[in-house]
């Protein structure tokens, strides 16, 4: 699916749009600020067979469920390593270590944090259904790519799922797109699958160590797979949240609508996560006044607007077609930022997609205002926490 | 947004559905989590009969039949002490996992309301003790009902936030019990009864006193009634939470079992290994287990290795080091002799080894070490947990050196030690307040608990049998030690027999459909011949010249099948008991009276179903042809063994009937012959048969059983009518027939025995084949001892496996090989009388002959399946029980006197050897110890099984020698339990 579908507006509402956007303060059309989302409402729990499930309707009518099921499974080891428990061969491991060591150092490392806590990407497998598109769609694919990348992208996510050296949970997550797609989803998805996997429970493991795992039937006692706080209740680390970003002009704007996105010069999607651990070391430097979270950046993708996907009209004298080959081939107007000028000039009150990649510039600056202490990326963060999960 | 949660506010009917949300692990090693829904309803009946609400109001459940279920809780309880009104009980789930036998007294506990709640926990707590409440409940007389509190709406509890599931079950029987008082206490005009839970737990106990309920602990309540003093001992000791004193590390006896999961996680990578824990009978603290990832078993060896594993229990252990491997013992070490006069108030013995046990341990290791071949030491393991514990109720007496002084006179709560009957179960430790009653009596208890910290196992007194020795109490010890169903038929069953009673005749008219397909035998010259006394007649036998010179040969078997049609009350009890146990002076039927020893039972001079199985032989004993028929016949005589006999070796007899006997007799001999050819084995066992005074049934005298060629003929033909039928039913159904297997035994089986006989008499045994055995049991002859080939004959049949029961689907063709008979297939057929799998090939041959449809419980594989597995373990059973019945009265008959006998020497350890005395059938040890004032000194040779004494006695004794030995019987004061005792006279 495209990040949008086509906006039935002439090229003189989107030249307005576009313009109206690029105001300082921007004007939105539905009237928020630049940083503001959508209302939403959401809750949790809603399938009681799934291990977590989320709702989250936007205020536009786009609604998506999020459900979470988990299956044990047994851990791919290396073709060598038939051990069970792995006191039983410490001794042999030893041995081999220092094999290892002679081998080289880095790749002992590497291979033993596999070994012992890292896990495989392949233990969360993402579903994303769209109505009205075709699973292998190119649009839905990349949907369910961005979501499971923010996932992936540390590895601190699948951690979580290691019961054992032998064992992990495998993670499936099913999320759904119950109304038409009005706006681009990507916003809706993340955040649903976010209150999903923060309402995520796991049954209690009752066995120890490399055994097989034994859970208690208990369901009551089953721990969150984020787990909480005993004392505030409050969840210590949460999922990381993909935002959509765009740039117009040079103004920011968070959570496109379909409109809006028709218009963007730049679309980002942010994934950005909660990083619990550098949290107690930069507390100390940060001042009361700005109670924010440390954020970290797991993965950037640019989304095409529309704009992208429409070839842009070239003049009779530009195109090589007709009989212009020798411009090409110098190739000097290419390089000269005021040939782009000569081939299109901007006509005031017309719509013109823009050209060319982004800026870095703009790009720096999105990611610098996603990641911002007490930014946008909080304020989402906050509102979720909101949500009862429990 | 709407929620798409389920609201209570808006749906009116939420009130009645509520959830129950789970996680179920399954055994491929899937985790689900569960949710059920729960719709709660308000029409589920207190069963009172004093409530007219319920019984008008109401639409009554009803059974399968259409029939309104009757109520179960009376109208007028029984009252107690503190409750006079009358009252109904309310057990917890603890009350029943602690004092299950309480509640199956017959002098209390009755209108038992049982919690759905408490029967589903202890479902899953113990299935053996959910299996017994269940048929509580069903007894009539008992009045238990089931109460499904968790689906009536008033008694639902959903359960609170942070609240755990025990504590939840308990408010909810609260809750029930708090219902139920109101619920009754609407009732006008009557005195209501009360309501009282009963727990073992202090803070159910306290939390009820808050909320208005009465409660009681078990004991306080078993205190109200009338023989209270005597119920008290069937409360296991609670380990009340205050009680537990705080245990130091050291105070464990025992090492501590491994975690479930990690057991599993190492059977299923074979680290650990699983199997059924065996003690030895002649050393208790040495035990064997068998896995299936080693061909021979593992031994476990000393008290901390078999870490509270019980004869029986399906363990897990670890292989052991190989340092630490050895060889099985060749001591003898009986527990009574060696933890004799231990205190079992005594708890905190310094050393959990004791000193005695240690010095035998000494003994054993010296030996190994003396050996220069290291080669014969066994792998062997320790237990590390228990999967299930096979604990059953074990008949004992009291150990009277563990009572003390005062326990004799006081009625104060004492500790004894149990001495179990069966020597493999270790002794257990027992609390009662009747010590001076139950001395000198045998008694039923059982197994509670092994702590870690305790040497000895828990237990507590069930009931008493009455005093040792007496011809009751024995014979029910034997029955129960053996668990074989002695008490009688329940009326379901009585109400399947034929109403017409012993009235009952085959119908005169050949219209009736009891003749369908059923062919006239009457006018053959048919005749049984069985044991003297026998009244139970499966069998009848004819056979008559055919024109062309052959001869046709007809065994009629009891037409069982006819009488028990598949399914109803009486087939199942039958299942249950699977076989009738013959004891000494009785017997314990499968079917009633009526039908084994009258309506099936082939008796002459009357009419009677049969099914027959008709050959037509020619002379040389070759079968033409042969066909099964359902039948009506006439028995023109019932003889004995020697009876028939005579009959045939009087020369001056030559009516039909005899003749037709002697060419039953001339074809059997061929029959034989032509097993023996094929390799049947002949094996032995010590047969004996004990000689009653007819009027006391006092045993009087011993005899060997003498063998008659009757006794084969009759063997030969049924031998040849069950292999008959096995094909036949085996062609009809070749998924789902019941035959009967016996494997080859391994040949590491034979290892020991031709060992020996290679060893001290230069013989060699081959095992390869049936035949190869049988011809070298032959060759294992001694010129000067006739009986010495008995002697092999009956140790070789101790390494055979034991025959079995199976269903044809179950194995491959090669493997129904009767390894015993030398018959490629077997079946049981001609003692439906008295055996169950005998009646499901009746019931099966008569699917194939097309004389009736298959019932579906006959063609379904796993519940036949099932049911073989029963009968293997019944029959297994009956025999034991049959053979410590006849050892029992063998003992009985020698009281008081002292006979010289000759013995052989079967088995030899480095401290005392095993005599067999073929003239009673008894072995038994005689040790160093017994042959003189002072111990002899003694040198074991154990590669050649010699065992020299020097000193105070000066012998010679090894194995297969004949000795002469002073048969008498002793009573052991300390055990007391009578016994034969053999005295050595001399050695040959």
């Amino acid at each position: 699916m495209a990040s949008s579908q086509h906006v039935l507006l002439s090229p003189a509402e989107l030249s307005y749009l576009h313009s109206s956007l690029s105001l300082t303060p921007p004007l939105r059309p539905d009237g928020r600020s630049p940083t503001q989302y959508r209302p939403l409402s959401a809750e949790t729990g809603i399938l009681p067979g799934t291990n977590g499930s989320a709702r989250i309707c936007f205020a536009d009518g786009t609604e998506a469920i999020v459900g979470v099921k988990a299956e044990v499974e047994k851990t791919k080891r290396r073709w060598d390593d038939d051990t069970i428990f792995s006191e039983n061969n410490h001794h042999q491991q030893q041995q081999q270590q220092q094999q290892q060591q002679q081998e080289g150092e880095e790749e002992n490392e590497g291979r033993n944090n596999n070994d012992e806590e890292g896990g495989s990407s392949d233990w969360v497998e993402l579903t994303v259904e769209i109505p009205g598109y075709r699973d292998d769609d190119s649009g839905t694919v990349f949907l369910g790519q961005m979501l499971s990348e923010a996932l992936l992208a540390d590895g601190g996510f699948v951690k979580r799922l290691r019961i054992n050296r032998r064992f992990h949970w495998k993670l499936f997550l099913d999320i759904l797109l119950i109304s038409p797609p009005l706006s681009y989803p990507l916003p809706l998805l993340s955040l649903t699958t976010h209150l999903a996997l923060l309402a995520t429970r796991l049954p209690k493991l009752k066995s120890e160590g490399d055994e097989d795992p034994f859970f208690d039937d208990d369901w009551a006692a089953a721990p969150y797979l984020y787990a909480r706080d005993p004392a505030t209740k409050r969840v210590a680390e949460r999922p990381p949240v993909t935002l959509l970003v765009m740039a117009v002009g040079g103004n920011i704007i968070f959570d496109p609508s379909k409109e809006e996105l028709a218009v963007a010069d730049v679309v980002l999607a942010v994934s950005v996560g909660d990083d619990a651990q550098g949290k107690g070391e930069d507390r100390m430097d940060v001042d009361g006044s700005n109670p924010g979270r440390n954020l970290k950046l797991l993965s950037i993708r640019t989304v095409d607007p529309p704009s992208r996907l429409t070839p842009p009209g070239v003049a009779n004298a530009a195109n090589s077609a007709y009989g212009h080959a020798q411009v090409v081939n110098t190739g000097a107007n290419q390089k000269m930022p005021e040939a782009r000028q000569t081939e299109s000039e901007a006509v005031e009150g017309v719509w013109k997609p823009p050209r060319g990649g982004a800026k870095a510039v703009v790009m720096g600056a999105l990611v610098q205002k996603v990641l911002v202490r007490g930014g946008v990326a909080d304020e989402v963060l906050d509102a979720l926490e909101g949500v009862d999960t429990s | 947004m709407a929620s798409l949660k389920r609201s209570v506010e808006s749906d009116p009917l939420a009130a009645n559905i509520s959830n129950k949300i789970y996680v179920r692990s399954t055994k491929s090693g899937k985790v689900q989590k569960i949710v059920r829904e729960v719709y709660l309803r308000r029409d589920i009946p207190c069963s009172s009969k004093l409530c007219q609400e319920c019984q008008h109001q109401m639409v009554i459940p009803k059974d399968a039949l259409g029939k309104p279920i009757p109520f179960v809780l009376s109208d007028s309880p029984a009252g107690t002490k503190v409750f006079p009104q009358g009252h109904y009980l309310v057990p917890d789930t603890n009350a029943f996992l602690t004092a299950m036998d309480l509640f199956e007294q017959d002098s209390a506990f009755y209108d038992v309301i049982v919690l759905q709640i408490v029967l589903e926990e202890l479902r899953n707590r113990s299935l053996p003790l959910y299996n017994r409440l269940i048929s509580l409940t069903k007894s009539e007389d008992k009045r238990f009902y089931v109460f499904f509190n968790e689906f009536r709406l008033e008694t639902h509890v959903p359960r609170l936030e942070g609240e755990t599931v025990n504590d939840r079950n308990d408010r909810a029987v609260r809750k029930a019990v708090a219902w139920y008082g109101q619920h009754l206490a609407r009732i006008k005009g009557k005195s209501v009864p009360a309501i009282v839970m009963l727990s073992n737990d202090r803070d159910n106990l306290k939390k009820a006193k808050q909320e208005g309920i009465n409660a009681c602990s078990l004991a306080d309540y078993v205190k109200q009634l009338k023989d209270g003093e005597k119920l008290l001992d069937m409360i296991p000791e609670t380990q009340d939470q205050d009680q537990i004193k705080e245990k130091r590390p050291g105070d464990n006896l025992y090492p501590e079992y491994f975690s479930m999961s990690k057991m599993m996680t190492g059977v299923k990578n074979n680290l650990l290994h699983q199997g059924i824990f065996n003690v030895s009978p002649y050393n208790y603290l040495e035990g064997s287990i068998r896995v299936p990832a080693f061909p021979k078993a593992l031994l476990i060896l000393g008290r901390e290795n078999i870490n509270r594993a019980v004869d029986g229990d399906l363990v897990v252990v670890e292989v052991l080091p190989k340092d630490q491997w050895k060889e099985p013992s060749t001591q003898v070490i009986e527990e009574d002799a060696i933890t004799k006069n231990e205190n079992p108030d005594a708890e905190e013995s310094d050393d959990f080894v004791s000193e005695k046990e240690r010095k035998a341990l000494q003994e054993e290791v010296k030996r190994t070490h003396s050996k220069t071949t290291e080669g014969h030491a066994q792998p062997t393991a320790r237990v590390v947990g228990v999967i299930k514990r096979n604990w059953r109720q074990y008949v004992g007496h009291i150990d009277q050196s563990s009572v003390s002084q005062s326990a004799q006179q006081g009625r104060k709560q004492d500790s004894v030690f149990v001495i179990p009957m069966d020597k493999k179960i270790p002794k257990i430790r027992l609390r009662t307040r009747q010590v001076s009653e139950l001395l000198g009596k045998r008694i039923l208890v059982t197994i509670d608990a092994w702590d870690r910290s305790s040497r000895h196992p828990s237990g507590h007194f069930v009931r008493s049998l009455g005093e040792l020795e007496t011809k009751a109490a024995e014979t029910e010890a034997l029955l129960l030690e053996y668990d074989v169903q002695y008490r009688p038929f329940p009326k379901t069953v009585l109400d399947c027999l034929p109403k017409e009673g012993h009235d009952w005749r085959v119908p005169q008219s050949l219209e009736d459909p009891g003749w369908k397909d059923r062919q006239d035998l009457r006018d053959l010259l048919i005749c049984s011949i069985d044991p003297i006394g026998c009244q139970d007649i499966d069998d009848a036998l004819h056979s008559r010249p055919l024109p062309n010179g052959n001869f046709e040969v007809g065994v009629h078997i009891a037409d069982v099948s006819h009488f028990v049609k598949p399914g109803n009350a009486m087939d199942a009890e039958a299942s249950i008991r699977g076989t009738t146990v013959y004891l000494v002076d009785k017997r314990i039927d499968m079917l009633p009276m009526l039908l084994g020893t009258d309506l099936c039972s082939l008796k002459p001079y009357v009419e009677r179903y049969a099914f027959s199985v008709i050959w037509e032989m020619t002379p040389d004993a070759d079968i033409v042809g042969s066909r099964f028929t359902k039948s009506v016949i006439k028995s023109r005589e019932a003889f004995s063994y020697e009876q028939a006999q005579l009959r045939v070796d009087d020369s001056s007899q030559q009516d039909e009937l005899t003749t037709s006997i002697r060419t039953l007799l001339a074809l059997s001999k061929k029959l034989k012959q032509k097993r023996l050819d094929a390799g049947a084995l002949s094996l032995s066992s010590p047969e004996v048969k004990v000689q009653m005074e007819s009027e006391t049934s006092d045993p009087i005298d011993v005899k060997t059983k003498v063998h008659l060629d009757t006794m084969s003929l009759v063997e030969e033909f049924m031998l040849l009518a069950n292999t008959s039928v096995a094909r036949r039913i085996y062609e009809a159904f070749p998924q789902t027939a019941i035959l009967r297997r016996h494997g080859a035994p391994p040949k590491t089986n034979f290892d020991e025995l031709a060992n020996q006989l290679k060893v001290k008499r230069g013989l060699d045994l081959s095992v390869e084949s049936s035949r190869a055995l049988a011809d070298s049991l032959d060759r294992c002859v001694d010129e000067k001892e006739p009986f010495f080939n008995t002697l092999v004959r009956i140790m070789a049949t101790r390494c055979m496996m034991s025959a079995e029961y199976f269903c044809s689907g179950t194995q491959a063709y090669p493997e129904f090989r009767h390894y015993g008979l030398a018959s490629e297939i077997y079946t049981h057929f001609t003692s439906p009388i008295r055996r169950y799998a005998d009646l499901m090939a009746h019931r099966q041959l008569a699917a194939a002959i097309e004389y009736e449809a298959v019932h579906p419980s006959t063609r379904s594989r796993g519940k036949l399946e099932a049911v073989c597995k029963n009968i293997n373990v019944r029959h297994r059973n009956a025999q034991l029980a049959g053979r410590a019945s006849i050892a029992y009265y063998v003992g009985q008959a020698l009281r008081g006197k002292a006979t010289e006998e000759d013995g052989f020497v079967m088995k030899i350890f480095s401290n005392g050897f095993v005599v067999l005395v073929p003239r009673f059938g008894i072995e038994s040890l005689i040790r160093l110890r017994d042959l003189a004032e002072v111990e002899p000194q003694a040198e074991f040779d154990a590669e050649n099984y010699v065992l020299e004494t020097k000193g105070s006695r000066e012998v010679r004794l090894e194995l297969f020698q004949k000795v002469r030995v002073r048969v008498t019987d002793q009573k052991d004061e300390t055990t007391g339990k009578r016994g034969v005792k053999m005295e050595l006279v001399k050695a040959y």
